[in-house]
């Protein structure tokens, strides 16, 4: 691998492509904020599980389960577990990359780790980004939307638009589709594509959502391994 | 639930942290053969077609046309975060408009 570097100038860059992203998370954080003030966090219980989770679908599981009033913590560790397992995924995916750096940055990065900035680092890094900062610099606007999203959203202020009447639930689709329409280069990158959407065709319906995004990746990176042929 | 909310948190960001280092951390003991580099480098592309895929089914006409508009608008612009954001302009207008 060429250049390795870990420096303010990739983080800023970072941080730069990361905006978009910061205020379509901030509007997801106002959507938890609400969901959570209804389960009766004030506004520093809610931040706090914003800070410590950091995933919404992981955290609405969370408070739904806290509900019921019935939930063990086992069964709150479990729910978070498979939710986010897709995020196995996602690290491993970014170790030949992010490993080239010592491990206190690349755990540090991998803490601001989330769907989209793993998407955007993902394309980044087939374009030949060298510079490792660029991860945390992407997660870093997704953070602070985040927090300040579920602050403002758990203040009650019931008077704001929806999310879902902007479009921001979209938001994530959105780009998944943009950077697969992008990242498509030859007609063999559309073979991931095709098994991708596929497999979590075939998941959704009986695993759920969850299960599926994993099922597509995994699918995606078996057949990929599988029609890989050695050069020469 | 008797245990205190600062356990739960305790526990539920231990769950979070696991998943976004366990892979990482799993990687670094495997060798990454070209082969496995090809299938680590196909994940993207699968997971973000899984992720629009679920989006179509689970959406109507208007998350449909929205989408469809997004891969048109990445291809005519060369940009792909110009066109998601646009994608979610039209979806929020379409719903607007009542489809």
């Amino acid at each position: 691998m060429a250049g390795v570097s870990f420096t303010w100038d990739g983080f800023w860059r970072g941080v730069r492509d990361g905006m978009p992203l910061g205020v379509s998370i901030f509007a997801y954080g106002l959507g938890f904020g609400l969901v959570a003030a209804q389960a009766g966090f004030g506004i520093g219980k809610a931040v706090a599980t914003s800070a410590a989770i950091y995933s919404g679908s992981a955290q609405l599981a969370a408070v739904n389960l806290l509900q019921t009033g019935s939930a063990t913590l086992w069964a709150l560790f479990a729910t978070i577990l498979v939710i986010n397992a897709r995020y196995i995924l996602f690290g491993a995916a970014l170790q030949p990359w992010l490993g080239q750096v010592g491990a206190p940055k690349a755990y540090g990065s991998l803490l601001l780790l989330g769907d989209a900035n793993w998407m955007f680092c993902m394309r980044a890094i087939a374009a030949g980004e060298t510079d490792r900062a660029y991860l945390a610099g992407t997660g870093a606007p997704m953070l602070a939307g985040w927090l300040s999203g579920t602050a403002i959203g758990a203040g009650a202020v019931s008077f704001l638009p929806e999310p879902q009447a902007l479009g921001f639930d979209l938001m994530l689709p959105a780009f998944a589709a943009a950077m697969t329409t992008a990242m498509v280069r030859r007609g063999t990158d559309l073979v991931p594509v095709a098994v991708g959407a596929a497999a979590a065709l075939a998941i959704a319906g009986t695993l759920g959502p969850a299960a599926a995004i994993i099922g597509a990746g995994l699918a995606g990176g078996a057949v990929a391994a599988l029609m890989h042929r050695e050069p020469g | 639930m008797t245990d205190s909310f600062p356990i739960l948190l305790l526990v539920m960001a231990a769950a979070a942290f696991f998943c976004r280092i366990a892979g990482f951390t799993l990687m670094r003991l495997v060798p990454v053969s070209p082969r496995v580099g090809a299938a680590l480098r196909a994940t993207p592309l699968a997971v973000m077609a899984g992720i629009t895929t679920l989006a179509l089914v689970q959406g109507g006409l208007a998350e449909g046309l929205a989408l469809g508009a997004v891969v048109v608008l990445t291809r005519v612009i060369g940009s792909d975060v110009t066109a998601a954001l646009l994608g979610v302009a039209v979806v929020a207008l379409l719903r607007w408009a009542g489809l």
